[in-house]
């Protein structure tokens, strides 16, 4: 009975310092690990992709029990969807062009001149507590660790393990999962009627007899062809004795003239200096809670500037020298604003464009970061 | 070579090997993909419980570990954070089963569906223990329930195989 108190003893000593030396050594990085995971995966595909093949029928007719109601639902809903799609993709390959000469034009990277790969998601993580997805193409198209990998909708993740012939991919989700992010923030619009008697806008005085008019984010919409920033704003002169209280309201004089047309509001003395109306930007990071949870937005600040953060807004890749996307690579949407007290600045909660439950063919972009490209001697 | 090759054969923890090489691929394929109630069932889990049952506690511990090894290997979580959890589950499983006076059918699927919970409870507090973020939440409970009924009713069948597998060579007149 010692003996065999003693054995259990040593057996449960023995593999207690193994494991805590594999994980150190995994955690450290060390290149056995991975050539042991290597060297298994090259014994374990073999007999996977035969087990596949298999058990194929058996998971069509899994698939066809529960999964029926809603293929049908979803079929009916991207007929719908394909419908409504059709019109607003011609416009958006347009804009997308203009976008992209535009970029061109003044020397600046576009996601169109980075390489990439067509890949087939062909498993997903056998775990509960991980989110990746294994795609059929690796290390032989040139991928690499980090580079990141796109749907038709957007980002879904990056590359954290190559073989040759298949990758693991870090779904969006994965706790593990932080990126650089852009949060375009719409400013706040009023819509106003050209050609109404009158425009009201918030006005501040001075006890002087100095005047200042405070033009507020106003876009006027409903003209087609205007640009916001591009006009000259409307004039407001008032008389020192007819504003009396701050946030007074005065009356627009009606001109002949169109206000929202440059060069034709030449009445004008106050000038929105270009661009002041277009979309802010903040980065921050974005972190994957799990599969349950919406990825969060940390890090944005509280600037005045800024303003709130309006739900919907886009949530884009936000680029740089260190970072694994290249910029502008669509995220998802804002979804849930979450305030913070203190310096602490909101926590966005992201509704991903991508869905990430029915991944099929997706792109792996061959990018790195400049930080990490090697030069050639 | 070939007496070897069959003294290879002939190890308890090779067989083993090779059976959990074909459940690993189960479990990768079919089992990745079929979610009841949206949880993924683990039957490597399910080995390793079983290791245990059908051979006591020191051999479910070093199965359970071994299985463990190999689910690390195709997961992106820390090698050895699975090992060391299987093989508690195996020397668990192992251990409560020298208590039953009579084992029958139901203890063994009781046993069964006992250690599975324990291991999917286990699993993310080591996560947690080695730094990784998100992985401790009430989802656990529903998960692990999910898992132990599963694994309960596929116990019989696994133990029996563990059984064959880590049964010591005959002699060979």
């Amino acid at each position: 009975m010692a003996g065999s108190t003693f054995t259990r003893r040593r057996i449960i000593l023995l593999l207690a310092l193994t494991t805590v030396m594999l994980v150190t050594m995994d955690l450290r990085g060390s290149g056995a690990v991975n050539g042991i995971r290597s060297l298994f995966g090259t014994v374990f595909r073999p007999v996977e992709s035969v087990t596949r093949v298999v058990v194929r029928p058996v998971e069509n007719a899994w698939n066809g029990i529960t999964n029926y109601s809603d293929v049908l639902e979803e079929n009916q809903r991207l007929k719908d969807l394909v419908a409504y799609g059709e019109g607003a993709k011609i416009g958006a390959i347009a804009s997308v062009r203009e976008a992209q000469e535009l970029l061109a034009l003044n020397g600046l990277p576009t996601l169109a001149g980075i390489n990439s790969c067509s890949a087939q998601v062909v498993g997903e993580s056998p775990s509960n507590y991980a989110q990746t997805v294994e795609i059929n193409r690796g290390s032989e198209c040139g991928i690499k660790v980090g580079m990141p990998v796109l749907n038709a909708a957007g980002l879904i993740g990056k590359v954290t393990d190559v073989y040759n012939g298949r990758a693991v991919v870090m779904l969006i989700t994965d706790p593990s999962y932080s990126l650089a992010v852009k949060v375009v923030n719409t400013p706040p619009t009023t819509t106003t009627v050209p050609g109404a008697p009158g425009v009201t806008v918030d006005t501040t005085t001075t006890t002087t007899s100095t005047t200042t008019t405070t033009i507020p984010r106003t876009t006027t919409t409903g003209i087609p062809g205007f640009v916001p920033g591009a006009t000259l704003a409307p004039t407001v002169t008032t008389n020192p004795s007819q504003v009396t209280s701050p946030n007074a309201t005065v009356q627009l004089p009606t001109g002949t003239g169109d206000i929202n047309k440059p060069g034709e509001a030449n009445q004008s003395e106050i000038t929105v200096p270009p661009g002041a109306d277009l979309p802010l930007r903040e980065t921050g990071a974005l972190e994957g809670r799990g599969i349950s949870k919406a990825p969060v937005v940390r890090f944005i600040e509280n600037q005045p500037r800024f303003g709130e953060v309006n739900l919907g807004s886009p949530v884009v890749s936000a680029g740089g020298a260190s970072s694994l996307a290249p910029p502008d690579i669509v995220i998802g949407t804002v979804s849930r604003v979450i305030k913070r007290s203190g310096s602490l600045g909101p926590l966005l909660e992201v509704k991903i464009s991508a869905n990430l439950d029915a991944l099929n063919f997706v792109r792996v972009m061959l990018y790195q970061p400049s930080t990490e490209k090697v030069n050639a001697p | 070579m070939m007496d070897r090759i069959l003294d290879l054969a002939q190890n308890r923890y090779f067989r083993l090997f090779m059976v959990a090489l074909v459940v690993l691929s189960l479990q990768t394929t079919l089992f990745s993909d079929m979610r009841p109630f949206g949880v993924c069932l683990q039957v490597m889990l399910l080995l390793a419980a079983s290791a245990g049952l059908a051979r006591g506690s020191e051999t479910g511990a070093i199965g359970g570990f071994m299985v463990g090894l190999m689910y690390d290997m195709v997961l992106t979580t820390p090698l050895g954070v699975g090992a060391a959890v299987f093989a508690a589950v195996g020397y668990l499983a192992g251990y409560v089963h020298s208590f039953v006076h009579e084992p029958n059918w139901w203890s063994k699927m009781v046993l069964s569906a006992g250690a599975s919970a324990t291991g999917m409870v286990l699993m993310p507090v080591a996560l947690t223990v080695v730094g990784t973020e998100g992985v401790l939440t009430v989802n656990v409970i529903g998960i692990a329930f999910v898992v132990a009924v599963f694994n309960a009713l596929f116990s019989l069948p696994f133990e029996r195989v563990c059984r064959w597998a880590l049964s010591e060579p005959k002699t060979v007149r």
